[in-house]
Parts: structure tokens; C-alpha cells; sequence
């Protein structure tokens, strides 16, 4: 590897911080001022930070991909409005967070390139199928929802510029989450065929969404640098505790039925029986329910889900095919448009 | 005037089938470049483009709907493909190929500007006041289209012959934007569709031939065959069928529902 193409990446875990400038930073973070790009920090937090803008901006851009796809197929001109306009938005969400990468060090054009060949991760969530118009719809109502409760959670930590670009970006989730509600209730006020396929589409993405909160937390998570640095504001435990007593609910309220399933290597589900732990608990006001499958997210994780191969390869694809446009315009004589 | 005489319905729901099959074609085949486009931001604005092109032949429909009584979302996706009106140009997959997708919109949003000019003087007052509105917009697009073209006939070597390659290729689909409907002449002499200071056919040319002469491009425009039929009058290309089945796909699946 040449050394640029290790700018930003690169964790010296013998660098001795000076411990009266972390102290300094630390005071900081906790009485609540916000961190710049040029102000002083720990290697070990610039380079987490980077990291995990990196990871999201990824994660915009590869979400984009499922939803995506059924934009030519979107039953009405208002859904297919709405469809394009909200995949833009995430495109969007994916310039704004390269942009705060960018920021941190990293180019562009590198995290692009790690990200097809797999050097850097994204979202685990964008994983699953979507083989049906049903999944869009639980893609907007659930996935969105849970982006906005971890979103909402990050734009209360400590790295300005992050913070910034979440609250931009919960503005426009909040759009995406109204339409996807919008979805899910015309969907399952339909015909019985379109509330059938609202059901087998929940069944798949009801546990890809509590996983969507990472694995359960490490006992003393709060201590660890990504919390009391304020990288995260919330374990991910209590985020999904969180999501389970709004979801949960409403979910049952629209006559869906909550499953714990089994799946094949492609996603599909091949035996659902009702979530037999599924209970409110009246007295703490939290829903009690059948944890997800971790092997299988470590599997995923791992490059071994069934669209990994799939998303990177249509971002490869993407990558590829624009390659001589992006020379033509570094190269360009000219820049400028015409005149009017 | 706000009411139509009832001979020139038909036709003039011809001509209106075929601004807005056109621009929903264009904007079904531009959408699908959201998430894949060369640069983000470009992404962004390309996507901004195609959602444009689908409200606006969402607007078209809704006018249509007036004179034929179907709604918008029965017009746009309830027809059988020789029912629908546009132009081949549209209907031509771009294969992800960008200098395809800028020399398609090249030649149509040159074309759908001027098309907007004439209808924004329309003598039917609905579709003169929709038509201004449209055209206003679409002054944008051929800005966004002719920035792209000089800067990718400028760009280098590579980009410069990848355009002129595109513009060969898509060019001889493009006079056939100027097909006829059924009914045209007789929307002409009402006003209803009133020509230009000049011929629409020549002034297209010149505004395409400065942009290519800036662009350091080659174009070639032949007049259009006043006898070829095409998609104007429902004669698509072996593109138009599986368009339509993925466009209707889920739509097709209960007819009637609402998604």
C-alpha cells in the first residue's frame, strides 16, 4: 500500500497523547461544546470519527441501491415521484457524510474504492432482499424508522460537523418515515393480496431491523471511548428497546403478525411461527420479544448474506462505468457552461 | 378559451398523450440512474431532472383527464403500448452508457422547450397557463444538458468521441420527435397549438448545431419522413413492450387497487 492510500486510516496505538490536552478535550465534550474539524483531538477519536462517517456515507449510498431498483416499477406516478425523490435523498445524505469524511482526511475518490473492494463496510441491513413491492414498504416504515431513533440519537454527540449533517438528515428522514407510514397503511388496507404481501415482506425485515442496532452491548459500554466521547449517545441495546415499544405495537395495530422465522441462504423465509416472547411488560412499558439470530448477522457481516455480492457488485458497476466521465471532467479544458 | 370545441378533443388529447408519454418515458429511464450516476452530486441533479419530467407528465395527465374523464394513474399505466404516443428517442434503453443518456436528453429537451413555447401560446387557456409554468422549468434542463455537453466534448480525447459516438447513435431517432399525431393541422389552425416566428424543425437545428459547434461535435439533422409512422401514432419500437411490463409491473399485479 502506497501511503496515501492509508491517509486517515491508520491507528498508532502506541501514540502517547499529551494526557493535559485530553483532559482538555475531554472537559469539552462534557459540557457540551462542539468539536471542529481543525481542533485538537485524540488520534484514536479522529480516526473513529472518520471511520464512522465513512461507514454511514457508505451505507447511504449502497441503501440507495434496493429501493432503487424499483423505481421503474413503482405502481403510481406519485410513488414513483416520491420513490425517486427519496433515493435521491439518500445519495444526498451519502455527499453530505463523504463530504464530513472528506473533512477528517480521507478522499473521496479512496473511500469509493475501498468500499467496492471491500476494504470498508456499510450497513449490514442493505443485505436483504427486496423482492417485492411489500419489501419497499417495510423498507421505508421500519428501516427508516430505526435510522431515525439512531440518528436522532447521534446529532446529540460531540463532533460537529457529524452532528450538523444529522440534523439535516433527520429533517429529510422525517419525510421518508411519513411516506413509508403512508405506504404500509395503504398497503395493509388493501386488497387481501396486497395485505398478504405486506405480511410476508414484514417477515422479512422485522429482525433485520432489531439487528439494525448492532449486537447486544459489551457491559461496560458506557465507559468505552465511542460513549463517553459522545461518538454515540445511546447504547444499542436501549435503541432497540426503543424501537421494539413503537414498532411493535403498531405493527399489530395495522393486523400484522410479529414472527420469529427461519431463513434460506437467500433471505426467503421457509417456516414463521408467532413470536411466543412477544409481551408488554405493563409495569416497565417495555416489549419483551425472541432475540435476533447473531450468528447469522456475523455471518452477514462477514461478506456471507444473500446481496453482498449483489450491492457491491452494482456499486462496482456504478464505480466503472463512470470512470471516464470523472477523468473527462478532471482533465477538462473547460469548465464552463455555455452562454445563456 | 376555457372550453374546447368538441371536434378538437381528440386531437388535441393526441398531442397531449404525446408531451407527456414523452416526458414520462424520459423520466422513467433517467430515475433509473438515481443511485448510479458518475458523480454524487450529479446524481442529485439528474435525479432532479427525471422527477421534472415525471411531474410534469403528471400535470399533462391530469389535463387529459379533463377531456377524456380517466384519472391520471389509469392514463399513465391502464393503456396498451400502441395506445401511447411518444417518440422512439424515449423509449431507447441508455444501457447506463452517460454520454447516451446526455445526447437523449440533448436532442429532447431542445425539442420539449420549444414544443412548451408553442403550447405556453396556446388559445386553450388551461393548457397555455400549464405550458408556461413547464416551459420555465425546462429552460433548466437544457441549460444542465448543454453544460454537459461542452464540458464532455472539452473533456479529453475518450469523452469527446464517446459523445460524438452517442450523438451518431441516438441522432437519426431524434427528427422523429417531430412526427405528427392525428389531428395536428386542424390544433394548428384553431391556435391551439400555434407555430413559431419560424419553422420549429429549423430553429431545433440551429440551437442544437451552436451547442455542438461550442462542444467541438459533429451533428447531422435530416428532415423528418412527413410519411414515417412511429410512436406518435402508436408504432413503437421492440424497446416499448418491455418498458411498459416493468413500468406496470406491481400496478398490473390488482388493477384498480390503490398502492
Amino acid at each position: 500500500m502506497s501511503g496515501s492510500s492509508n491517509v486517515g486510516m491508520h491507528i498508532d496505538h502506541n501514540v502517547k497523547e499529551d494526557p493535559e490536552k485530553i483532559a482538555e478535550f475531554e472537559a469539552k465534550i462534557a459540557n457540551g461544546t462542539l468539536l471542529e474539524a481543525d481542533d485538537w483531538m485524540p488520534q484514536a477519536y479522529r480516526t473513529g470519527m472518520l471511520k464512522m462517517a465513512e461507514h454511514h456515507a457508505n451505507s447511504e449510498i449502497i441503501g440507495a441501491l434496493p429501493e432503487g431498483e424499483w423505481i421503474t416499477r413503482a405502481p403510481s406516478l406519485l410513488r414513483k415521484l416520491a420513490l425517486t425523490a427519496k433515493v435521491q435523498d439518500e445519495i444526498g445524505h451519502g455527499q453530505m457524510l463523504y463530504r464530513v469524511s472528506q473533512d477528517l482526511g480521507k478522499s473521496r475518490d479512496l473511500m469509493l474504492r475501498d468500499l467496492i473492494t471491500g476494504k470498508t463496510k456499510y450497513h449490514n441491513v442493505f443485505n436483504y432482499p427486496a423482492p417485492t413491492w411489500g419489501d419497499i414498504t417495510m423498507i421505508q416504515w421500519l428501516i427508516d424508522g430505526a435510522a431515525i431513533l439512531n440518528q436522532k440519537s447521534l446529532a446529540d454527540g460531540a463532533y460537529g460537523p457529524y452532528v450538523r449533517t444529522m440534523r439535516r438528515i433527520n429533517m429529510e428522514e422525517a419525510f421518508h418515515f411519513k411516506s413509508g407510514e403512508d405506504m404500509v397503511l395503504t398497503l395493509m388496507t388493501g386488497t387481501p393480496m396486497q395485505r398478504q404481501m405486506g405480511q410476508d415482506a414484514f417477515d422479512r425485515w422485522w429482525y433485520p431491523s432489531l439487528m439494525f442496532f448492532g449486537p447486544p452491548d459489551k457491559p461496560n459500554c458506557e465507559s468505552l471511548p465511542p460513549m463517553r466521547w459522545r461518538m454515540k449517545t445511546v447504547s444499542n441495546d436501549n435503541l432497540r428497546q426503543r424501537f421494539i415499544n413503537r414498532f411493535a405495537p403498531a405493527a399489530l395495530d395495522l393486523g400484522l403478525k410479529i414472527h420469529v422465522v427461519e431463513k434460506d441462504e437467500n433471505g426467503l423465509v421457509i417456516s414463521k411461527k408467532i413470536d411466543p416472547n412477544l409481551k408488554l411488560d405493563e409495569s416497565t412499558g417495555n416489549w419483551s420479544f425472541t432475540e435476533p439470530d447473531w450468528e447469522e448477522f456475523y455471518r452477514v457481516i462477514r461478506g456471507n448474506g444473500p446481496c453482498n455480492k449483489q450491492r457491491l457488485g452494482l456499486r462496482r458497476f456504478s464505480y466503472e462505468q463512470g470512470r471516464w466521465v470523472r477523468q473527462a471532467i478532471r482533465q477538462g479544458s473547460t469548465a464552463m457552461p455555455p452562454a445563456a | 378559451m376555457n372550453t374546447l370545441p368538441e371536434n378538437l378533443k381528440k386531437p388535441l388529447t393526441n398531442l397531449l398523450l404525446s408531451v407527456a408519454d414523452d416526458k414520462l418515458m424520459l423520466g422513467h429511464r433517467n430515475s433509473d440512474w438515481t443511485g448510479l450516476a458518475p458523480i454524487l452530486e450529479e446524481d442529485i441533479a439528474f435525479s432532479s431532472l427525471a422527477q421534472d419530467e415525471i411531474a410534469h407528465a403528471q400535470t399533462l395527465y391530469e389535463l387529459i383527464s379533463s377531456l377524456t374523464g380517466k384519472s391520471a394513474d389509469e392514463t399513465a399505466y391502464g393503456r396498451s403500448a400502441d395506445e401511447y404516443r411518444c417518440a422512439t428517442i424515449v423509449e431507447l434503453p441508455d444501457d447506463y452508457n452517460w454520454a447516451v443518456a446526455i445526447a437523449r436528453r440533448f436532442f429532447c429537451d431542445h425539442f420539449d422547450l420549444l414544443r412548451l413555447k408553442r403550447l405556453s401560446k396556446s388559445s386553450y387557456k388551461p393548457l397555455a397557463d400549464l405550458a408556461s409554468r413547464l416551459h420555465a422549468e425546462e429552460k433548466v434542463h437544457v441549460q444542465h444538458v448543454d453544460a454537459w455537453m461542452v464540458r464532455l466534448g472539452h473533456g479529453n480525447d475518450d469523452s469527446k468521441q464517446r459523445l460524438q459516438d452517442a450523438l451518431d447513435t441516438i441522432g437519426p431517432y431524434a427528427p422523429m420527435l417531430f412526427e405528427q399525431v392525428d389531428g395536428e393541422a386542424e390544433l394548428v389552425e384553431a391556435g391551439i397549438y400555434p407555430q413559431l416566428e419560424n419553422e420549429m424543425f429549423i430553429i431545433w437545428c440551429d440551437d442544437l448545431q451552436q451547442v455542438a459547434q461550442q462542444s467541438g461535435l459533429n451533428l447531422t439533422l435530416a428532415a423528418p419522413d412527413a410519411d414515417a409512422k412511429g410512436g406518435r401514432r402508436g408504432l413503437h419500437s421492440e424497446h416499448f413492450a418491455p418498458l411498459l411490463d416493468e413500468m406496470c409491473e406491481v400496478y398490473r399485479l390488482e388493477p384498480g387497487a390503490a398502492w
